[in-house]
């Protein structure tokens, strides 16, 4: 049996989200978490439900807007074109594609499918590797794939860091997470994440902020933020 | 952050029985009549069913268009976008899986995201097609899958408070439901009244309540 997701968005952050209000890039990792958990589906429906039985009661002023020449407009835009009605489109998740990395090949959830495909090269350091999904954002968005039994060095967030565990498993001073759990490190929470021997993991990373490496050596990657970030 | 106007069945003045039950009816046909209307809009393109949407759809999406731009003409950018997303994605509307109204919000939300990003120069970037699912994920396999998931959830939630219970009604908590013994069969083993086990039961869910609602976020 798979194993039940354990760390979920708080429910503010999923109202939040189906309201449309956080960025994008934090929506991203939220939809992708969405994807993989069939209660966090449930409860966006639910808020979507609720939202969109707001915005039906709102009470409605008055005012100048001539109506009647916007949907004339839209009517004579719906005749110009030759506006075909657009066919059920696929969406179940059959044609998925998978990527590649240090020989593993992974299917990602239907949020990251259309970005990943246009994905950055991968950067190998150690057994870690990282490729940018193409987001112009203020937040760093990638894909981070940790080999079996690899730590990654302890190091502090100057902002928020989002991590989605998409396969595979991944543990550090707090606990073990699997896919589909999604942890949420704010400034000033150090950890050290690491994959145990016998499994590896591939995780979206979502950055506000470079990562701040805390220990001896590893503060020479420091200056490597990119590659972190 | 978005701050609706309630309608009526929450308004501060109370409503006499009469008119909540009036108003429910209201909604429901409400409810029926756009469906209908978006399905003629789908199946044979019906101009005047399109009008009745737009009528009606058109001043509440100005308004929630207002909340986020705060300026009237990318409002009426949205509206205009979404009710023409309406007609064209009218087809892809199924009213087995929710009402409409809530099938033209998640339109509106999307158009006024990706207008958003837009105003940003953002290219190649996420969309809201990225983010939310056109439609409905699967059903879980069954309901019994979904409701062992809550329990599972529940547990998992309540087992740190559980043991933090006086021993006394947690030794009662644990012969009721974990051992699913009767009250009864607890009275007989623990010799004690059975009053006294419906009030320890009691005192115990009072406790993991408010655990429960304190630990929400």
């Amino acid at each position: 049996m798979a194993h039940a997701i354990k760390f979920h968005p708080s429910t503010a952050l999923l109202e939040q989200f189906a309201e449309g209000y956080l960025t994008a890039d934090v929506s991203l990792a939220l939809a992708a978490h969405i994807d993989l958990c069939p209660h966090c589906q449930q409860l966006s429906q639910d808020i979507t439900n609720d939202l969109a039985g707001q915005f039906v009661e709102q009470r409605v002023t008055t005012n100048s807007t001539d109506w009647d020449a916007m949907l004339n407009s839209v009517l004579a835009q719906t005749e110009q074109t030759s506006m075909k009605p657009i066919a059920n489109e696929v969406t179940s998740s059959n044609a998925l594609q998978s990527i590649m990395v240090s020989q593993r090949e992974f299917k990602l959830p239907r949020a990251l499918q259309r970005l990943s495909a246009s994905h950055g090269k991968w950067l190998h350091l150690g057994g870690i590797a990282t490729a940018t999904l193409p987001t112009s954002s203020d937040h760093h968005v990638s894909l981070l794939y940790i080999s079996k039994g690899t730590e990654v060095p302890q190091h502090t967030h100057l902002g928020l860091e989002m991590t989605l565990v998409l396969s595979g498993k991944i543990v550090d001073e707090n606990g073990e997470y699997h896919a589909g759990d999604l942890l949420i490190n704010s400034p000033d929470d150090t950890h050290t994440p690491r994959t145990l021997p016998d499994e590896d993991c591939l995780c979206l990373s979502v950055l506000s902020a470079p990562l701040q490496f805390k220990k001896g050596l590893t503060r020479l990657l420091n200056p490597l933020q990119q590659f972190f970030f | 952050m978005l701050k609706l106007t309630t309608g009526s069945g929450h308004d501060v003045r109370p409503h006499s029985n009469v008119d909540t039950a009036q108003l429910m009816t209201a909604q429901e046909q409400t409810h029926q009549q756009w469906e209908e209307a978006l399905t003629f809009v789908a199946l044979k393109r019906d101009k005047l069913a399109y009008a009745e949407l737009f009528n009606y759809f058109a001043p509440r999406l100005r308004a929630f268009g207002m909340k986020m731009f705060g300026n009237e003409q990318q409002a009426l950018e949205m509206v205009q976008d979404t009710m023409l997303n309406v007609w064209k994605k009218a087809a892809l509307f199924d009213a087995t899986k929710g009402c409409a109204s809530t099938w033209i919000y998640t339109i509106a939300r999307n158009v006024r995201f990706d207008m958003l990003r837009k105003k940003q120069s953002r290219k190649d970037d996420i969309s809201a097609d990225d983010l939310w699912l056109n439609g409905e994920y699967p059903e879980p396999e069954s309901e019994d899958a979904s409701a062992q998931w809550d329990i599972q959830l529940l547990s998992e939630k309540l087992a740190p408070h559980f043991n933090l219970l006086p021993p006394a009604q947690r030794d009662v908590m644990e012969r009721v439901y974990l051992q699913e013994k009767t009250h009864q069969e607890v009275s007989d083993e623990l010799a004690i009244p059975l009053g006294t086990v419906k009030s320890r039961i009691r005192l115990a869910l009072d406790r993991l309540r408010e655990a429960l609602d304190g630990t929400r976020n």
